[in-house]
């Protein structure tokens, strides 16, 4: 009787419809479209403010804090870079990606992994570790949203910036390869490269 | 008689000697005048500036860069001061209220002598008054070919974690190289005490052989002392840092230069003018 039902019920969707006509149902289908990609794409990018992020008490008691200390939350030119902005990807495939990943951030949440100050600062090599090798990984993919070496004039930057980016420059370098710790403190432990 | 004739003539060198350096001495008016920041460093030894994800400027030194040549700018010093006076960072213990100040160098050399002048108000607001007995000290280390880094990093070749007044080390390690060596030049506030001694694998306040002499002290405000030491040799650029221990500072609570080179008639960062 179910198998009856089920093969009825896929009968039925790929049977032809005599009912509605093909303008009637591409019109739905169009604004359906619209609403649920639309709806979808709206709470993904909820999922991407500052607020969203410093929701949980263990992202606005701790990194928060850091990072307001820091020039990517204030400085001269008032351009700010947000949590997303670095540790989110912007383009669709790779947002997704990440998405899914930070999923397991949720089964965190709810077993408490860094819910105390002291748990979070037993984790943090490991955290930093992990966000370290992603953006190694992808080349400082989400800093160079922003910067670039073809866009940086080095001979304007301070003696020792530009004498490091110099280095950089010839040394096919990527920014997390130096600037780690730039928007939350650095974690005690922390292993020397291998490469160098 | 004989013996009288032989002392006579000894003591007529002793003083045409005497007379000589005293002609020879430089006309410092002449001799062009560098202001040159020293700072509290802090805990930062050579194992912190060497060590990547302490200082990210390591990949610098690893290509010949000096301390100079990334941090001195517009003849200040453009790191962070605050990151050295921080409790839960780079001073644990406490920094002085003057996180730097400066000090005119000038540096001169005839065949015989070379002389280094320093003039500087030394700051009150110590964090750490461990000396007692001297008000001030001002210390040159001029470093030998054989010290890794030495015309990179000056004095911190001398300078690392587990010497005294770090925090948890032994109070009786002193600085050290772990290899070549420092020649050590000290002038001490009370009586004009000149210490000739030398960094190897430990420190030495004397049994050096530079002949350190040190002339000058305090007028007004200021301290003026001229270094007189053996020539290390014309052509030779010489690794240079000094360090100014001021209101009864000991150990690390100095304020001290980067590393300098002296170019004793040849390329250096301090130029040392021929008399």
């Amino acid at each position: 009787m179910a198998d009856n039902e089920k093969s009825g019920l896929l009968a039925m969707l790929r049977r032809p419809s005599a009912k509605y006509s093909l303008l009637s149902l591409l019109v739905v289908g169009f604004f359906s479209g619209i609403f649920f990609w639309g709806g979808f794409n709206t709470a993904m990018e909820a999922t991407n403010t500052l607020e969203f992020c410093i929701g949980c008490h263990e992202m606005r008691d701790n990194v928060y804090q850091e990072y307001k200390k820091t020039i990517h939350y204030a400085n001269r030119t008032g351009v700010r870079a947000i949590c997303s902005d670095c540790h989110v990807p912007k383009d669709w495939t790779h947002k997704m990606i990440r998405k899914i990943q930070a999923s397991k951030e949720v089964w965190g949440k709810i077993t408490g992994v860094i819910d105390t100050p002291e748990k979070f600062e037993a984790h943090r090599l490991q955290l930093a570790e992990n966000e370290w090798a992603r953006m190694k990984a992808n080349d400082s993919r989400e800093c160079r949203n922003c910067h670039s070496f073809d866009g940086m004039d080095v001979e304007k930057q301070k003696l020792r910036g530009a004498k490091m980016h110099k280095i950089g420059i010839a040394e096919k370098k990527t920014c997390i390869d130096c600037h780690k710790g730039i928007a939350h403190n650095k974690p005690k432990g922390m292993k020397e490269d291998d490469d160098e | 008689m004989s013996k009288s004739i032989v002392s006579t003539a000894v003591a007529g060198v002793l003083l045409a000697l005497g007379s000589h350096a005293a002609i020879a001495a430089p006309d410092w008016g002449k001799v062009p005048k560098r202001d040159i920041q020293v700072f509290h460093p802090g805990v930062a030894t050579i194992e912190w500036i060497t060590k990547k994800s302490d200082h990210s400027g390591t990949a610098g030194l690893r290509k010949g860069e000096s301390c100079v040549g990334c941090h001195e700018e517009k003849g200040g010093l453009n790191f962070n001061m605050k990151r050295l006076a921080d409790a839960k960072e780079l001073e644990p213990k406490g920094a002085p209220k003057t996180l730097n100040f400066p000090v005119a160098v000038q540096a001169a050399y005839d065949a015989g002598n070379l002389y280094v002048r320093l003039s500087f108000k030394a700051p009150a607001g110590g964090a750490d008054k461990g000396d007692k007995d001297n008000d001030v000290k001002a210390t040159l280390l001029f470093g030998d070919a054989k010290v890794p880094q030495g015309a990179q990093v000056g004095c911190w070749a001398t300078c690392h974690t587990d010497a005294r007044t770090m925090p948890g080390a032994d109070e009786k390690k002193t600085k050290y190289t772990k290899e070549g060596a420092y020649e050590l030049v000290q002038w001490a506030s009370k009586g004009n005490k000149v210490s000739d001694g030398s960094v190897t694998t430990e420190r030495k306040m004397s049994g050096g052989s530079t002949g350190a002499k040190v002339e000058g002290g305090k007028s007004g405000d200021t301290y003026t002392l001229t270094f007189t030491r053996k020539n290390p040799g014309e052509g030779k650029t010489v690794p240079f840092g000094f360090a100014i221990h001021s209101d009864h500072a000991s150990g690390r609570f100095h304020h001290v230069s980067m590393g300098y080179s002296l170019g004793i008639g040849a390329d250096g960062d301090i130029k040392v003018t021929k008399q």
